[in-house]
Formats: C-alpha cells, sequence, structure tokens
C-alpha cells in the first residue's frame, strides 16, 4: 500500500492496526508525508467547521424571525391563545386562498438562487492574457456584477458564442432584474446550449421570483422528468410550492 | 414525514429537512429544558449544536439502527449538552444520568459543542474550497464530510473505476493547495 492510499484509508477508516500503527510512523519519520497528511486533516475540519456555520446561520435566521412573535404569544392567557390560535389558522387560510402568489416566494428563490460557477474560462491568476473574455470572468468571478454585465454585452457584440447569454443572465439575475433574465435563458435553452439543464433551472428561478409560479413549476417539472441536474431540489421546491 | 425519511434526508445532506426539524421540536425542545432553569440564549445555541450532532451523525450512518425515535435522541443531545455546560459553569449536576452515545457519538457531541468557529487559515481554506469546479467540491465534500470511501463515490459519480476516482481526488487537492498558494502570494 502506498503512502496515498494509507491516508485515503485513514480517512475511509479502513485501515487495520497495522497499517494505523505505519501511519503514526510515517507523521514522525517523513515530513512529506506528515504535511500531507495534516494538509487533508485540516481540509476535513475547514468542511465541516464551515458547513457547520451555514447551518447556524440558517437557524439564526429563522429564531430572528421567529423571537419577536413568540415572546408575546406564550405570555397571553390560553383561552387568548386559543383565539388568536383560530385567528391566525383563519387568516392563514384567507391568505393561502386569497393571495396565493405569495409571501415566501422571495424567501424560496434566495434559498436556492446560486449563480453558476463558471465552466466556460477558467481562470488562471495572475495570467498575463487579460483579454475581454478574462475579464468578463474575472469580474463575474469576483462578484462584480454591474462590471460583468458591461463586459459580457461587450463579449455578446464582437462574438456570439450561446454561453455568454447564460452568464449574462446569471449576472441579470444576482442584480435583480429577472425580467430581462428570463428571455436570454429561454433563448440559450432553445438553441440547445450546453448548459441547458442549469438554464432550466435557473429560468424556474426568475419565474419564482417575478412570482409566476405557473411557469416555474413547469420547468422545474421538466427538470424532475430529466432526472439530472438539481431534479432533487426542484422536486423539493416543487413541494414546497404545491 | 417519519423518523426513517427524516434520516435518509439528513443523509443526503438536505437543510430543509433539518430546518424542519428545528421549526417541528423548538418549542418542545425549550419546554422540555425549562426544568434545568437555564437561559434562553444558552438554550437556542444547545439546541443548534445538538442539531448539528443529529445532521453529522446521520450522514455517518449513526442513525440507521435508531432505537428511540429523533426527538428522543435530539433532546438527549441537548441534555447532554446543556449538562456539560452546567459542569463548564461549576452548577451542580445529576450524576446518574445515563445516555444511549457511544464513544463516537459522544465525541461528534464534544467536537461540536468545543467548536468555536473557524480560524483564519481554516476560513481561507473554505474560501478557496468554493472556488473549486462543482466536479471537485463534490468528490471532496463527498470523501471529507460525507464520509464516503473511494469506493462508493466511483459508482455514486460513475467513475469507470477506484483508480480514475482516486487520481480525480488527488488532482483536487492539488488544485485546492494552489488556490491556497496564490492567495499567500
Amino acid at each position: 500500500m502506498d503512502k496515498e492510499e494509507l491516508i485515503n484509508g485513514y480517512f475511509e477508516g479502513s485501515l487495520s492496526q497495522n497499517q494505523l500503527e505505519e501511519v503514526e510512523r510515517l507523521l514522525i519519520t517523513d515530513s512529506e508525508f506528515a504535511s500531507e497528511f495534516g494538509f487533508q486533516k485540516e481540509l476535513q475540519v475547514s468542511l465541516k467547521k464551515e458547513e457547520r456555520q451555514e447551518i447556524k446561520a440558517m437557524f439564526s435566521d429563522i429564531a430572528d424571525k421567529d423571537s419577536a412573535s413568540e415572546t408575546k404569544v406564550f405570555q397571553l392567557r390560553p383561552w387568548l391563545a386559543a383565539a388568536s390560535i383560530a385567528l391566525l389558522v383563519g387568516l392563514g387560510s384567507w391568505f393561502l386562498l386569497f393571495n396565493n402568489p405569495d409571501l415566501n416566494t422571495n424567501e424560496l428563490y434566495a434559498a436556492n438562487f446560486k449563480p453558476y460557477d463558471n465552466v466556460i474560462h477558467p481562470i488562471e491568476r495572475g495570467n498575463q492574457l487579460e483579454d475581454l473574455k478574462t475579464r468578463a470572468f474575472t469580474a463575474y468571478e469576483n462578484e462584480e456584477y454591474p462590471e460583468a454585465l458591461i463586459l459580457f454585452q461587450e463579449l455578446q457584440s464582437k462574438q456570439n458564442d450561446a454561453y455568454i447569454d447564460f452568464y449574462s443572465a446569471m449576472v441579470l439575475m444576482q442584480l435583480n432584474k429577472q425580467e430581462e433574465a428570463i428571455p436570454l435563458l429561454e433563448g440559450y435553452i432553445e438553441q440547445e446550449g450546453e448548459l441547458k439543464d442549469r438554464a432550466s433551472w435557473y429560468l424556474a428561478l426568475a419565474y419564482l421570483k417575478k412570482e409566476d409560479l405557473d411557469s416555474c413549476k413547469k420547468e422545474l417539472k421538466t427538470l424532475v422528468e430529466k432526472n439530472e441536474f438539481k431534479a432533487r431540489a426542484a422536486e423539493n421546491l416543487l413541494e414546497q410550492l404545491n | 414525514m417519519t423518523d426513517e425519511q427524516l434520516i435518509a434526508q439528513l443523509k443526503k445532506r438536505d437543510r430543509n429537512a433539518l430546518k424542519s426539524v428545528y421549526l417541528n421540536y423548538k418549542t418542545e425542545f425549550f419546554k422540555f429544558m425549562s426544568r434545568y432553569n437555564a437561559k434562553n440564549d444558552v438554550l437556542e445555541d444547545i439546541f443548534q449544536d445538538a442539531l448539528i450532532v443529529l445532521y453529522e451523525n446521520a450522514q455517518s450512518g449513526k442513525l440507521d439502527a435508531l432505537k428511540s425515535t429523533v426527538k428522543t435522541y435530539l433532546f438527549g443531545i441537548g441534555k447532554f449538552m446543556l449538562f456539560k455546560h452546567f459542569r463548564d459553569s461549576k452548577r451542580e449536576v445529576p450524576t446518574e444520568e445515563t445516555y444511549l452515545f457511544d464513544q463516537y457519538e459522544q465525541a461528534v457531541i464534544e467536537d461540536v459543542y468545543e467548536d468555536e468557529g473557524p480560524n483564519d487559515y481554516q476560513k481561507q481554506m473554505a474560501a478557496s474550497f468554493k472556488k473549486l469546479g462543482d466536479k471537485c467540491r463534490e468528490i471532496l465534500e463527498l470523501f471529507y464530510l460525507q464520509g464516503m470511501k473511494l469506493g462508493e463515490i466511483t459508482v455514486r459519480q460513475g467513475y469507470d473505476n477506484k483508480d480514475v476516482a482516486k487520481s480525480q481526488k488527488s488532482r483536487c487537492l492539488k488544485s485546492l493547495k494552489q488556490l491556497i498558494g496564490k492567495k499567500d502570494g
């Protein structure tokens, strides 16, 4: 078993007692091994801590929204609490019945929207070649969206590649211009662009943000049927919308 | 959602499922813990930590053969943590408490309880990680976060064989190192 396999086995928890002892020995005697092992261990810890922080942020969001109303409700006398629950249920169904394109589309949108990674033009940082395409995608990766929008438009006028529409749409959505993103995404899907499934997902989200729930659901259903990119997320979202 | 369905969703790292656990059990958790006279902000912290333990232990398969309900398990973690908190602040606690956690589960509880957030290097590592492509992030998360074996990843991600998965993972680690290196320079 080579050293890489020893490290992999360690993380998989599949090493025998002898192999574990070998790891311990190498950690002391082989500095290259120790540094590689340390890097991977640190990566694991970093990923874990990052995820924990993200989850806590999600909880704190909910807690903040709840806390104001909650403390008051619990101090009410029981009969009053019962009455207010009845009232709330009543109001709730009123909202459901008459006001459906509804209160939480923004929240659902925010929970699901994350601009798609740059998979078209990997940027070698430090590269001298600062052509238009590089500048556009650099701005995109650095989340400088107004700048990216201008550059993508310039790029579009010079070379007519379909992916530019896709990324322009990402930028527009990021700038809250779903209205303008929708035709770009639709066009891109029609042209059978390589990232077509991705485009469907974002199209669904753009409709969601615009509260056009019928169109949103239609796109989501396509994704679920294809059962590839974001199929599960689409299914979840559909459930929440229904 | 039944407990089995919930556990299955948590294993897939479905955060919405975790959110629903938070919403479903929060009031009850606070009520259950009210007998111990802890402050609300302490309870909120502990409840959140307990949910993270639930999430992580579900992923490592510790809940596959769960003998109690998810609720009992979750509240047990909360109680364990609260007593630890009391002991740390020199408050007396009943000593006869018994828990069903094995050594591994207990280690996770303590790890989450003690976790004070990432240090600067870990933050930088996580930020660089986010710059990797989809494929790299997927394989590294499956391996380091979800504890999947390379063989399992090969099947799940449709790699030709284990060696392909292995060298893909190694390439991704290299890219990550480069990203981190560039930030330093």
